[in-house]
């Protein structure tokens, strides 16, 4: 398992197993805060009771080190894993509302003899478990639980339909049976009785919720808003080596570069690909990403990803990609230049379109919605339409296949969801999967209902906000931040997220207020000085890279000429990759 | 909790019951009473006039006929409540217990042995396997198995295996029993278990292939089969052919329970490379008497036979490494009876109690709400 991990922390290993050895803990460790041995992990409380195998970072570990020295607390690193341990032995589980940052960890207390897993609010990091009745295996990537060999790669129904129908597997399943993951936001005790049911202690609906109920005026919107970034930045800065940016030539990269030009930060590395198809046309962000490096003064690294590399890269991609996902192949290219910068810690935008509505999602689900739902009162009529259209009529007048459920789908927020969000529709699943898959994967899935139960509040959200819990609780987590993860990790970079993050989502104004103020386009401004204003102007490219083009012919034939096409041409290459069963993975 | 929990439990098998299931479910009430819980028991079989029941156990005639069983089920659901919790000892009863769960506003614990869950249930049994509060198990095999049709938090399924009776312990070899049984010099191989047409993967057949080979290396050695069946006569045909002699192989029938310990004492090696045991209770017998286990790979016998403290599971199909095996285990003497610690009825009693407080410290599911973690 350690050694499956190597990538992730190739800067030091260690093993820990408790006097019975009942317990034990294996650690690879990427140096950031803390550089000398003193740091090493799985690292022990002073008494000896506590012992702890920790991947992320604790933003905030300063200050709760300063409440906890004013306690009587002492401390013998400057780590903030060691903060984890005497915030534990302070509070109890109940000490990771107190952290803001990554984070994903295992800690043993021996006096309890019970082990707390816990993993951060928003699902930055990740963190799998295979329990078989008598022993519970817990890691960083699901993939390192297959590499002890104890682990069974019997296919679990509902993570294949979840890839098929989303291009992700949904938490908490993973492809194989007897691996799971922990929920973002939840905690997991395991003692002598087992794993005891996680235990959720954040939820994005709820979040959203709260932040709703307090007031906000228009007015203030926009510097609420530039005052939450430039702290959340400011908390992502936190670093013993210099923390770089990933710089594309939209708003929410430059607002970060910016940002922390803004609060002194010098010599920053900004990191840009670049692809020899887009070279002198409009897709080609470099001009634009340059222009920004030069106002802010960053070193500019500009790396050029052609298609012969990615197929020299595409069977290490395969290999590191620690479940089947659509996505990641920006990442993994960004990172790996990174790497070869010797960068070890980069900032990233991700997450500004769910907090500030960057998606079409955010126009088109309430459009949807509001439009379809007064249909839904003719029971059946929906699922007719779809029945006829898929049965081949629709694409004998041109439709898209997503076209066929929308008078079944778009009258609910989860069925709108499923056709603006997903890769296959459920009718359509038959053709790459077996019946008894599909069958036994939806029963278990539940796609609309685990969907529609992101969207259960406190207090009752509004439209803008559910589209944020959707996209923030779904295609965030379960997409974007995991891809983010591995294909990072593959190149040793930690990738840090100041937009994704609970402090900052709940200083933001209310959703509402966020629509009306223009969050979006307001990010430019949020740096001074402000961003360029070319920036401004360039309509999002989305996936305008050629990675769309090389995905679709490494995919074969079949791939078809559209962005949807080739999705789910890539998707059908990625599962034959080969992933569950003997001898896969 | 202000009260002890009560609990309902339906069961095939109660106390005053013969066999596996009924000493299981013996052992896990008489935990639950000394955890301070109150337990009434309405069992199909198991009349427990003149047992004594542990103090908080309760237990109704039994009632084998269906609608009479349902009857004095939903009578003492009425009688008794209000309830914590109900117990159903038999995926074949879970439809009725779940049903009673939902009306008593009870959490539903099942229990599931292994044979039961091997083929996904009819569509209501199935549902109302997966609106369990607790299921409990006997081995991982069965747990694996029952996850993958039952779309159930796997946390909420617990491995509780059987238990070894304080009668299984070691003790110096019976050399009256030896000599009754003709076992001669040794060593001595030993297999128990019923000869039954049913059961053939036992194996056998497969010992009696590696014998003319085993005693090339010691002449004196003998396979004893304990048990009687139908399959009987077949079995011993086939020794005679494959063993080549008829001194190899000593059929001794049928061995009442009391004398098993004093068997496995005189005996060298258990082996029985069986392929489909549900469990495997008596390779641990057997290694509790001091007998190292060669055992077979497959169904749960590997939680009977987790390492080498015991034994080995060998594929029941490669003769070269069941001989291999036997040499080996041969050669490293008797096993130590610690190993068999993990399934005493003690340690069966804690974590009992244990999950049962897990279980009442949840609240109970509530209808209709999703399984999403």
């Amino acid at each position: 398992m350690n050694e499956r991990m190597a990538p992730r922390g190739p800067d030091g290993s260690g093993d820990w197993f408790s006097p019975d050895g009942r317990v034990g803990f294996t650690h690879r460790r990427l140096a950031i805060i803390d550089l000398s041995e003193r740091g090493a992990q799985p690292m022990h409380s002073a008494d000896g009771k506590l012992t702890i195998t920790f991947n992320g970072e604790i933003y905030n570990y300063r200050e709760l080190r300063a409440e906890l020295e004013r306690k009587g607390h002492v401390f013998r690193t400057e780590t903030d894993t060691e903060v984890l341990l005497q915030l534990y032995a302070d509070r109890g589980p109940a000490m990771v509302e107190a952290l803001r940052g990554m984070f994903a960890f295992g800690l043993w207390d021996a006096a309890r003899r019970s082990l707390l897993l816990a993993r951060d609010p928003l699902g930055i990091k990740p963190l799998y478990y295979a329990d078989d009745g008598w022993t519970v295996r817990f890691a960083s990537q699901a993939k390192a639980l297959l590499a002890g060999g104890a682990v069974s790669r019997d296919p679990e129904p509902a993570g294949i339909v979840g890839f098929h129908l989303f291009g992700n597997v949904p938490e908490p399943f993973t492809v194989w049976q007897s691996i799971r993951s922990l929920p973002a936001g939840c905690t997991m005790t395991v003692d002598a009785t087992g794993p005891d049911l996680p235990a959720p202690y954040y939820r994005v609906a709820d979040a959203l919720g709260r932040r709703a109920a307090r007031p906000c005026a228009l007015a203030d919107a926009r510097s609420r808003l530039s005052a939450a970034v430039h702290e959340s930045v400011r908390y992502h800065l936190v670093a013993d080596v210099p923390v770089a940016v990933f710089l594309s030539a939209g708003l929410d990269s430059g607002a970060l570069l910016g940002t922390m030009a803004e609060l002194g930060v010098r010599d920053i590395s900004a990191v840009t690909l670049s692809f020899e198809e887009f070279r002198g046309t409009a897709n080609d962000e470099t001009p634009l990403a340059a222009e920004v490096a030069a106002r802010y003064g960053a070193r500019h690294i500009v790396r050029t990803v052609n298609r012969a590399e990615f197929e020299r890269d595409l069977p290490a991609l395969l290999d590191a990609m620690d479940l089947p996902t659509i996505d990641g192949i920006n990442t993994w290219f960004v990172s790996k230049a990174a790497h070869e910068a010797g960068i070890k810690v980069a900032l990233s935008g991700l997450g500004a379109d769910e907090c500030f509505g960057g998606y079409p999602s955010f126009r088109e689900l309430p459009r949807f919605v509001h439009a379809l739902a007064p249909l839904r009162v003719l029971p059946g009529a929906g699922a007719l339409v779809r029945r006829v259209l898929a049965a081949g009529v629709g694409s004998a007048i041109g439709l898209h296949p997503k076209a066929a459920g929308i008078l079944e789908y778009g009258g609910s927020w989860a069925g709108a969801y499923l056709l603006r969000r997903g890769v296959l529709m459920p009718w359509e699943l038959a053709g790459p999967l077996d019946a008894d898959i599909v069958e036994e994967g939806l029963r278990r899935l539940v796609p609309l209902g685990r969907t529609e139960d992101e969207l259960k509040a406190d207090s009752p959200l509004g439209d803008f906000d559910r589209v944020a819990a959707l996209e923030t609780a779904l295609y965030m987590r379960n997409q974007l931040l995991r891809d983010s993860d591995w294909a990072g990790m593959a190149h040793s970079i930690e990738i840090r997220v100041p937009y994704v993050d609970p402090f900052f989502l709940a200083s933001l104004p209310p959703g509402d207020i966020l629509a009306a103020a223009g969050a979006k386009a307001a990010i430019a401004d949020v740096p001074q000085p402000p961003l360029p204003e070319p920036l401004r102007n360039r309509a999002k490219t989305g996936f305008a890279t050629p990675v769309g083009h090389w995905i679709r012919e490494a995919a074969g034939p079949g791939g078809g000429t559209s962005f949807s096409a080739a999705s789910r041409a890539w998707m059908r290459r990625v599962w034959q990759a080969g992933w569950t069963g003997a001898g896969m993975a | 909790m202000s009260r002890p929990p009560r609990l309902l439990a339906l069961l095939t098998d109660g106390y005053g019951a013969q066999g596996g299931i009924a000493r299981y479910n013996q052992d896990l009430f008489d935990a639950l009473a000394d955890a301070g819980a109150e337990c009434f028991i309405a069992p199909r079989h198991g009349d427990a006039s003149g047992v004594v029941l542990p103090r908080g156990v309760t237990q109704e005639a039994p009632a084998f006929g269906r609608l009479r069983y349902v009857a004095r089920c939903l009578l003492a659901a009425r009688r008794h409540r209000p309830f914590d919790a109900v117990f159903c000892g038999h995926v074949y009863m879970v439809p009725l217990a779940w049903m009673l769960a939902r009306l008593l506003g009870a959490r539903l614990w099942l229990q599931a042995h292994g044979a039961e869950v091997l083929e996904v249930p009819g569509a209501l049994s199935r549902r109302a396997v997966e609106a369990a509060d607790l299921v409990t198990v006997v081995s991982r095999a069965t747990r694996h198995t029952l996850l993958s049709w039952a779309s159930l938090a796997p946390e909420r399924v617990r491995v509780l295996p059987d238990t070894v009776r304080d009668m299984f312990e070691p003790g110096p070899p019976s050399e009256a029993l030896r000599s009754r049984l003709g076992f001669g010099p040794g060593p001595v191989l030993l297999t128990v278990g019923r000869l039954s047409s049913a059961e053939r993967y036992k194996g056998h057949e497969q010992v009696f292939a590696a014998l003319p080979a085993l005693r090339a290396r010691f002449p004196t050695l003998v396979h004893v089969v304990a048990g009687d069946g139908d399959d009987r006569a077949r079995l011993e045909a086939r020794a005679a052919e494959l063993a080549g002699e008829s001194a190899a192989v000593r059929f001794v029938g049928y061995i009442p329970e009391a004398d098993l310990p004093d068997l496995y004492r005189s005996a060298d090696l258990y082996v029985m490379p069986s392929t489909k045991e549900g469990f495997g209770i008596v390779y641990l017998e057997a290694a509790a008497c001091g007998l190292r286990v060669v055992g077979g790979v497959g169904g749960g016998s590997g939680d009977a036979v987790p390492g080498e403290q015991i034994g080995v599971l060998v594929d029941s199909g490669d003769g070269k490494a069941l001989e291999q095996a036997i040499v080996r285990l041969l050669a490293m003497g008797r096993a130590d009876p610690e190993a068999v610690a993990p399934y005493r009825r003690d340690r069966f009693a804690t974590a009992a109690k244990r999950l049962l407080s897990r279980l009442m410290a949840h609240p109970r599911r509530m209808k209709g709400q999703h399984e999403f973690s």
